[in-house]
């Protein structure tokens, strides 16, 4: 059993600890001068405690979880950037039109036959926003579907 | 009878109409969220944060709806444990050995009856010894020094992993990262920037609630996604319930055993609700011996971890309300929702808040009742919604959680972080490392800085002020067993727990 993980993130996270201390270094002296406890030391204990951290698993890391491969991967590829893409369009189009695609999308990837899926995302789509804007006074925006 | 002063006090709270009204709200999504595989109850109290700030509750009513999704939740656990044999929470896992062959032998409606009273007989102890309880831990409290508090802070995350966590160090880690994050922003005492890099929107720092929802819903998402785990799994059909009195007045010493012990596990640091109803599962098994036929469907087998794992939830909240202190990671979202509506958890809270205190505790009661008749005549209805597969329910969960980030300040900004802490959640599940770590250090971070910083202007700069009273000595030596305990008795007894389930299996 390979126990890359471990070890990978280990390092990852000792270079974040010295840089985090080296950042805590770097802050100016607080107006009136420096106390016992500044600005600085809190973050320099856990930069510290992080860095122990990280030292410990490089040296005994536990074995791996397999990362997912091939399909797997591209489907949480295609997960995250709908998601982002979500998050993107979602003012310029409006709450409903991207909701439907967003959620859409998610949905039949998940194994939802397209019709059933994008169905799934307009009407969820369309309850959340008539539940919001109206039942909450929260109001979502609308996008496109905005008339005027 | 002071006591008895602040509980009707507590009662006149929870009972006007509003409140009474969020509450059996709260009680019927938490049973959800519990049943639905893959829904936490953490997670779902996250979802349900940011929706309760911009509906604009008060700060009674929005906790009241919350506690009763917690103890919702927990109630909910059960009905995929026993229809389908996965825990719909991790301390639901043990109700899964019983609950399913009774289930597979066409009592499923007796099984799902049967673990409803034990949940509120366990949930019933479990509150009484919360209100009997947490005025003195409070009252006791009132002593700590800041030198005390940034011990119990150190205590809290060291015994967090719990003693069936698998590698301390992580926990470690992944506190550290919590810590390290909430550092981020303007210095609250010196007004000194950290870490901002000035971007305007770290200059607030890092808001918890994106963190929780990112760390939890979205890496949820990807979790299930990974396993294909989109279409669900086939569902035991639910029987017409035939129970008779006899055999409900059966599991009754079970349940108040159970309830008892769940909420000693509860109380204590780094117990919590799965070893809570692993110990009330273990106990009564030797308790019964023989004439029991444990695994293969014993009422009694169903009963026992059900009213632990309530009692435990309840227990739990002791060390949440008195000393600002959460156990577990439910605990902590709903120790997020204080710090949010602008609450300094702790022993003050029972003086200051005492309305808000006893609101939560009176509404725990009120809520055990509605959850009993939720969960007996309702529970068809939760059946159904569990029925629909998890490849539309998640996408739709996740929608949910971007409409309440995005609500709250109206910036997608936020959003992007959410998935940026998505992601990051995922990999570090990936690696093993716990999420509700990271969430306490978010949470408790500036508390701990400010009870250091206070710790050293009384000491004048010695650091030995932190291990100077008797109190605090206890606390580190508690904190230090804690994180060395689970490397001695943690494999024990997770072989013990996982052998349990592979019996049935």
């Amino acid at each position: 059993m390979s126990r890359f993980n471990d070890r990978v993130f280990g390092l990852v996270m000792l270079a974040v600890a010295v840089a985090y201390y080296y950042g805590a270094t770097q802050f100016p002296v607080p107006f009136g001068g420096s106390e016992a406890v500044g600005p600085e030391t809190f973050p320099k204990i856990l930069g510290v405690v992080l860095a122990i951290c990280s030292l410990y698993m490089i040296v005994k890391p536990d074995a791996d979880n397999a990362w997912p491969a091939g399909r797997t991967f591209v489907e949480l590829g295609i997960a995250i950037v709908a998601l982002i893409v979500y998050a993107l369009l979602l003012e310029p189009l409006g709450f409903i039109i991207s909701t439907t695609l967003a959620i859409g999308t998610l949905c039949w990837r998940m194994g939802a036959t397209p019709l059933k899926a994008y169905l799934t995302g307009l009407i969820s789509g369309i309850v959340v926003f008539v539940l919001f804007t109206y039942g909450l006074e929260l109001p979502l925006p609308l996008g496109l579907l905005e008339l005027n | 009878m002071e006591t008895l002063h602040y509980l009707s006090l507590g009662f006149g709270v929870a009972l006007q109409p509003e409140n009474l009204m969020f509450a059996l709200i709260g009680c019927f999504i938490g049973t959800l969220i519990g049943a639905l595989p893959g829904l936490g109850p953490a997670n779902g109290v996250a979802i349900l944060i940011p929706l309760a700030f911009t509906l604009g509750l008060k700060p009674e009513t929005a906790l009241i709806m919350l506690t009763a999704v917690y103890a919702g939740a927990m109630y909910g656990g059960r009905i995929s444990s026993i229809l389908l044999n996965i825990p719909g929470d991790e301390p639901a896992m043990m109700t899964c050995l019983d609950g399913y062959p009774m289930a597979r032998q066409g009592k499923a409606a007796e099984a799902l009856a049967i673990s409803a009273i034990a949940s509120f007989m366990g949930s019933l102890i479990a509150t009484v010894g919360l209100i009997l309880l947490a005025p003195l831990l409070a009252r006791f409290a009132l002593t700590f020094g800041p030198a005390e508090y940034f011990a119990l802070f150190v205590l809290a995350f060291a015994t967090l992993g719990g003693i069936t966590g698998k590698n301390p160090m992580k926990t470690l880690m992944a506190a550290a990262i919590g810590l390290i994050i909430a550092t981020v922003g303007i210095d609250l005492s010196t007004g000194t920037q950290r870490y901002t890099f000035g971007v305007l929107e770290l200059y607030e720092g890092v808001d918890f609630i994106i963190a929780i929802v990112g760390l939890f819903a979205v890496s949820e998402l990807l979790f299930f996604i990974e396993e294909k785990a989109g279409a669900g799994r086939e569902m035991i059909k639910v029987n017409p319930l035939k129970l008779k009195w006899r055999e409900i007045l059966s599991i009754f010493p079970t349940s108040i055993r159970g309830g008892v012990l769940g909420f000693i596990a509860g109380v204590l640091p780094g117990a919590g609700a799965s070893l809570g109803s692993f110990i009330t599962y273990t106990l009564e098994k030797k308790i019964v011996g023989k004439k029991g036929y444990f695994g293969e469907g014993d009422p009694r087998g169903v009963a026992a971890p059900e009213s632990g794992n309530n009692g435990a939830s309840s227990g739990a909240l002791v060390p949440m309300l008195t000393l600002g202190v959460p156990g577990s990671g439910t605990t902590a979202v709903l120790l997020a929702m204080l710090v949010s509506l602008n609450i300094t958890p702790g022993p003050l809270m029972f003086t200051q808040n005492a309305d808000l205190v006893w609101g939560v505790i009176a509404a725990l009661l009120v809520g055990n009742f509605m959850l009993l008749l939720l969960n007996i005549p309702l529970v068809g209805v939760f059946v159904k919604i569990l029925s629909v597969p998890p490849m539309y329910l998640l996408p739709i969960v996740t929608m949910v959680a971007f409409v309440g980030i995005y609500s709250i300040s109206h910036s997608t900004f936020d959003l992007y972080f959410m998935i940026a802490f998505g992601v990051g959640g995922y990999i570090l599940r990936k690696l093993d490392i716990p999420l509700v770590p990271v969430i306490l250090g978010l949470l408790l971070g500036p508390e701990m800085e400010k009870n250091l910083r206070h710790a050293m202007q009384i000491s004048d700069g010695d650091w030995s002020i932190l291990w100077s009273s008797p109190l605090s000595i206890g606390l580190w030596l508690v904190a230090i067993v804690g994180l060395l305990l689970p490397v001695i008795v943690g494999p024990i007894l997770r072989r013990r727990m996982q052998a349990a389930k592979q019996h049935t299996e």
